[in-house]
């Protein structure tokens, strides 16, 4: 069942006047003031923020249980934050093992991350992952958002040479995956993103955008036959790809239906970014930005964010780290090696603890975004050295669940239970999810 | 450079001129695999996943495990199988076996051919914004605006893995509907901003460093310094405003202040252009860099007045306007003092009071007609449509084609007038997926299986995705809809013609690309503090080494063993100073003649392939090795195994350097297998730092740049190495092929092709090894020519068939 906010007053009321379209749709003016029982009708989103190459655990993993464990120094710059969040150790993803496979960690443990799956080893076109818990949840949402999902993140996909040996480097250029051949493309440039939202250059007034979506529609229809005549004449294994086309058509197709109906969302004066800006700390700032008003616009509800790709090099000289990322990673049990891959990740930290700072900050309704949200924050690995798959990194923050300080779980636990928990949080009524044995207990 | 006699006799091919000895399979077979192989390569054991327990010799006439005996070709034919430690076969026996096999493999090709799965794909973002650019003459950078595409077996055009997802349909949706309007030239568009950063350096410790006195971009004017160049493409004529936000110089050259920012009016005509902002050179130029700087609170103040330098407004190349920009001069003790005036952004704003587009290239080539009446429209954009679907879809079209697109056009039509309609057909067109794929066709009624040429006008669009990474053009297309494209005479001229075209630089934008991972080199983060030479200028001087060098073989038709050893390269004075080469002296590319001296020359002697195969701040002679093995002998390491320790960096209180810790890592044997074949190929290229540079020492300790092969050949430095690559020159020839195969076909290559990889490798071996021998050979190949009609039973899974 998809549950939607009933407006409080008639949209076609607001197109009619003026013209002009509103900057926040419904979330303001149209929505009913909240009480308790409309809590449970309020759009829900859900926020995945992902950190390649693992994690430091020590300087991460505080030292006792419960609410009044103190902040290991990875996790400092979450002070503001702490009540409304948990740190959870213990949890892992036994999907993410060989199996026979090859001695590989990265191409199984990214694609894991969200899947809770064992993906298919392969370097060619036969990939198989599973749909990720992202996914689900947009699947359920179904055309209540004239955008399904919004995947971002910083790093340009695909350098060659680079891929985990013997996984295609769709295993490890993002998280996010549509069902289990289908992996999302990661958006790494602003201007793209902001596009995607809110239109491009000739049409970022509502009127106009309406008659540009008005006539992509069309448009569609007319193509979508053209693609089921051609389907026809190919060979059946042809014949999937064009069903790909066929489907995401369609489905765009309905969605700019449905965002013709309902207001416009306006990027009003906002300025268009123009390209990837030179600086890291720019760079992820605008990402986060540009989620965060995708959601505040309530044109997604669900975003992930990879602050750099699984086997990521990036080096940090703004923090005085020159060496690369990925080779820290794996360093060998040496202290100075370990203190700068502690400094990367505490680095990383803080632009998480950006994300929650902006979330908190945007009203809806009564409540921040922050309080509507199930944000998820974690790695593919613990400590990577040996690709460590058991022992993730995890912090989960928002309204939508209880907050019990720093929980550990039983070693062996999947993190399937904590995606499931997210799920059922998110409204989505399913009792199980990847390699699941049951909702992990967050109260 | 003692080669191993062994080691050239096997070098990967059998040659037919030498007299090879006879041998009686049946028998010989079996007592080879249970002599040489089995004792390992056993089912039980399955030591390196392969076993040779259930392979006959018989095997070869009805082309059974292919992938298996392909393997053993390959492996005992370069010497690597059985073992170095272990027992060796006669070499008369070695090679009467060798010969035998491919033999037998090569004949069943030639009797059985089999051109491999060809699946349906959609054009990557390159082509599409090639055939974009080629449709309707509209020299925009859409690619830009598409994410960019998986890649598969090395290179991002593999038909199974570019995949089709919903993000990426809504992205050209978007795109086709900027593109019909660009193109179109409808509309009255707002005034934008287009903005354009310049890639600067950052300073380097506080220390800052000067902007270069001499001119950043070939389209800038020869006595130019500095600024930045940007294309732009004008919706409509009028007036624009170009903006450059200039550096601060008077405290923190990043800021962007807004009495930095200077601005100057300009009427452009509608379509591309090229807008530049630029200082010009001083001739007697301050060549003092101060690199104190006062870390107190104190703000560097300006000790004169300020000096008025002009900054020029270029569009198209001329100088259009010229305006007088401040310049400040500090004190001397602040390292800002160098930092002279220059740009950091570009921002192009307009049209402002626009006029309509009416005379581009892209409306000349899309407006056939225009209509005088209303009575005239509907034949007219039948006209229009119908030759647009037709270079568009790359073939004659029908009926059935046209419906939609004048449905798109009518609906339109009505609403608006005659050439919006036209603007909604064409962006239905470029959402349509006769254009976004391609599907080659079957004859009718042909069973499943059946291998046929592919007809002339799916060669065509073969043809031109491989050499221009786009549409066929008119000519090619006439030729394949007269049914005269496959003829041998007319396709040579073709592929003369096409390579000769300026759109054969796709070739190198895009194959050498990706096999020379050129394209990683932007992201490449060398550490300028250990390296504060690697500034902007080098990075793209690199990458520019390569890419002519590339299309300088290409071009000329020359051997492909100058990819491994020239005596020429191109430079110009940034990198030939980096490579410690005199006398060249500008910013302009030219070919140099190289002195052995110099320690330069063929691909392994360049900055951007020894940069890209290193860390920040150090080099890695195992990815350098992985390096060579994988691009030039097609030869990869499988992955390391389990559990891999990692380097110990002390040993007994002493820190190793890194030869003598790899040297731990080769003592265990179950490293040792692929380390004896990598590491000394990156060893004798460790006079190369991380970024490119000659060395004679590394870390205090004299850099040893000795190696060995794993059959005992010693060589030192990349003068051996290339000896050693020159050996294998016929491996190298079939590597280079396999690779560019790959690109050609959209796939990763399969047993069957590799007897045509050998005849292909054969033929330019036999002609002086020339790279349009390889690229007409692979599009004479079985592989490229013919179909294998599909099994319309088979339900596609997203698996291998």
């Amino acid at each position: 069942m998809i549950l939607l906010p009933r407006p409080a007053m008639n949209r076609r009321s607001l197109l009619r006047g003026a013209g002009a379209a509103m900057a926040l749709p419904f979330l303001e003016a149209m929505a009913p003031s909240a009480k308790a029982a409309d809590a449970a009708a309020r759009p829900r989103r859900l926020s995945v923020f992902y950190t390649p190459n693992g994690m430091m655990m020590d300087p991460f993993r505080p030292a006792t249980t419960g609410v009044d464990y103190a902040l290991p120094p990875t996790l400092e710059p979450l002070a503001p934050f702490k009540r409304q969040m948990t740190v959870i150790t213990g949890l892992g993803h036994p999907q993410a093992a060989a199996m026979g496979d090859l001695a590989a960690g990265h191409g199984r443990s990214c694609p894991a991350f969200l899947t809770g799956t064992h993906v298919r080893q392969t370097e060619g076109s036969d990939i198989r992952c599973a749909i990720s818990m992202d996914q689900v949840y947009a699947r359920h949402l179904g055309d209540a958002t004239s955008l399904p999902s919004l995947e971002t993140g910083i790093d340009q996909p695909s350098l060659l040479g680079s891929c985990d040996i013997g996984y295609s480097c769709a295993y490890t250029n993002g998280i996010s995956w549509l069902n289990p051949t289908v992996p999302l493309p990661v958006a790494a440039n602003p201007g793209e993103v902001f596009e995607r939202l809110f239109g491009d250059g000739d049409a970022l007034d509502s009127a106009s955008r309406l008659a540009q979506l008005r006539r992509q529609a069309s448009i569609l229809d007319f193509v979508a036959e053209d693609a089921a005549r051609l389907s026809g004449q190919l060979g059946a294994s042809d014949r999937h790809k064009l069903d790909e086309y066929l489907t995401a058509t369609r489905d765009i197709e309905r969605r700019i239906q449905r965002a013709a109906a309902a207001p416009m969302a306006d990027a009003g004066s906002l300025p268009r970014p123009s390209g990837i800006p030179d600086s890291f700390d720019e760079h992820v700032r605008l990402m986060i930005d540009l989620q965060v008003l995708a959601m505040q616009a309530d044109i997604t509800r669900v975003a992930t964010f990879m602050i750099g790709r699984e086997i990521c090099n990036r080096t940090y000289p703004e923090i005085g780290v020159a060496d690369s990322h990925h080779m820290l990673s794996h360093h060998g049990n040496m202290a100075e090696k370990k203190t700068k891959l502690a400094q990367i990740n505490r680095y990383h930290m803080t632009y998480f603890a950006y994300l929650l700072r902006r979330l908190s900050e945007v009203k809806d309704g009564e409540a921040s975004l922050l309080e509507r949200s199930f944000v998820l924050r974690g790695s593919a690995f613990g400590d990577s050295n040996d690709h460590d798959h058991m022992d993730l990194p995890v912090v989960i923050a928002g309204g939508l669940v209880p907050h019990s300080g720093h929980l550990t779980v039983p070693k062996g636990t999947t993190m399937s239970n904590l995606l499931l928990t997210g799920l059922q949080a998110l409204g989505v009524p399913t009792t199980s999810f990847g390699d699941s044995t049951g909702a992990l207990s967050l109260a | 450079m003692g080669v191993g006699a062994l080691t050239l006799a096997l070098a990967g091919m059998v040659r037919s001129e030498q007299p090879a000895p006879r041998i009686d399979p049946a028998k010989a077979v079996p007592a080879l695999f249970d002599d040489y192989c089995s004792r390992c390569h056993n089912d039980i054991d399955r030591t390196g996943h392969f076993s040779v327990d259930d392979l006959k010799a018989a095997d070869l006439s009805h082309g059974a495990n292919a992938e298996a005996w392909e393997a053993i070709l390959r492996k005992v034919g370069q010497g690597e199988m059985p073992p170095r430690t272990k027992d060796q076969p006669a070499p008369e026996l070695r090679a009467g076996f060798l010969h035998w096999l491919q033999a037998s493999r090569d004949g069943f090709a030639a009797a059985y051919p089999d051109p491999g799965r060809a699946t349906v794909r959609r054009l990557n973002r390159v082509e599409y914004a090639h055939a974009v650019r080629d449709l309707l003459a509209l020299d925009v950078d859409i690619a830009r605006d598409l994410p960019q595409d998986n890649s598969g077996y090395g290179f991002d055009n593999i038909a199974d893995v570019l995949s089709v997802s919903p993000t990426l349909v809504e992205r050209y949706v978007a795109v086709a509907g900027r593109v019909a309007r660009l193109a179109t030239g409808l509309g009255t568009p707002r005034p934008v901003v287009s903005a354009q950063v310049v890639a600067k350096d950052g300073s380097i410790m506080n220390g800052g460093r000067p902007a270069y006195n001499e001119r950043s971009s070939d389209l800038l004017p020869l006595a130019s310094r500095g600024g930045a160049v940007m294309r732009y493409y004008a919706r409509a004529g009028g007036r624009y405003t170009v903006s450059g936000w200039l550096n601060a110089n008077t405290n923190n050259e990043s800021d962007r202040l807004p009495e930095d920012r200077v601005s100057a009016t300009i009427a452009l005509a509608p379509g591309a252009h090229t807008i530049g902002l630029a200082f010009r050179r001083t001739l007697a130029p301050d060549d003092t860099v101060q690199t104190l700087r006062n870390t107190l609170d104190k703000v560097p103040m300006p000790v004169a007045a300020p000096v008025a330098l002009p900054l020029d407004v270029l569009v198209d190349g001329r100088r259009l306007q010229t305006l007088q920009v401040p310049s400040y001069r500090l004190s001397d003790r602040y390292a800002q003092q160098n930092f002279p005036r220059d740009v950091m952004e570009i921002d192009v704003e307009g049209p402002f009071s626009p006029t309509p587009a009416l005379d581009t290239p892209s409306r000349r080539r899309i407006f056939l007609c225009h209509p005088a009446s209303v009575a005239q429209e509907q034949p007219c954009a039948t006209q229009i449509i119908t030759a647009l679907a037709h270079r568009a879809y790359r073939r004659p079209v029908g009926q059935a084609d046209l419906a939609p697109l004048m449905k798109a056009y009518a609906r339109e039509r009505q609403g608006a007038d005659f050439e919006h309609g036209i603007e909604a057909a064409l962006e239905a067109l470029l959402v349509s997926p006769h254009f976004l794929f391609q599907a080659e066709t079957d004859p009718s009624g042909a069973a499943p299986g059946i291998v046929h040429p592919i007809t002339d006008l799916d060669l065509a669009t073969r043809l031109s995705l491989f050499l221009w990474s786009s549409i066929p053009d008119a000519p090619l297309l006439t030729l394949a809809e007269r049914g005269r494209l496959h003829q041998p005479a007319v396709l040579n001229t073709q592929i003369t013609r096409m390579l000769a075209d300026p759109r054969a630089d796709a070739l190198t934008q895009n194959f050498a690309g990706q096999w020379l991972y050129l394209r990683n080199l932007d992201q490449q983060r060398p550490d300028i503090t250990i390296f504060p030479q690697f500034d902007t200028r080098l990075r793209a001087a690199m990458a520019r080494e390569s890419e002519l060098f590339f299309t300088h073989i290409l071009r000329t038709n020359a051997s492909l063993l100058d990819f491994l050893n020239s005596d020429y390269t191109f430079l110009n004075q940034r990198l030939a100073e980096h490579y410690g080469i005199p006398g060249v002296r500008g910013t302009a590319f030219r070919k140099v003649a190289l002195d052995p001296r110099w320690n330069r020359g063929g691909l392994l002697g360049q900055g951007s392939i020894l940069t890209v195969t290193s860390y920040g701040n150090h080099t890695s002679v195992v990815k350098r090795g992985k390096w060579v093995l994988e691009n030039l002998l097609a030869s990869p390491p499988p992955p390391p195994p389990p559990n891999v320790p990692a380097l110990k960096e002390s040993h007994d209180g002493k820190l190793l350097s890194a030869r003598e810790q790899l040297e731990l890592h080769r003592a265990d044997p179950a490293c040792a297998a692929c380390h004896v074949r990598m590491d000394p190929l990156g060893f004798a290229l460790e006079h190369y730092d991380a970024v490119g540079g000659f060395r004679l020492a590394d870390a205090g300790a004299k850099v040893d740049a000795d190696a060995v092969l794993p059959d005992g050949t010693k060589f030192s430095g990349l003068p051996g190495l290339r000896g050693v690559l020159m050996a294998h020159k016929d491996q190298f020839t079939e590597a280079f092929t396999e690779r560019l195969m790959v690109y050609a076909l959209s796939r990763g290559i399969v047993p069957g092709d590799r007897p045509q990889i050998r005849a292909i490798a054969r033929a330019a071996a036999a002609d002086h090894y020339r790279i349009q021998t390889v690229i007409r050979g692979i599009i004479a190949s079985d592989a490229f020519r013919l179909r294998k009609t599909p099994d319309g039973l088979r339900i596609a899974l997203g698996g291998k068939p």
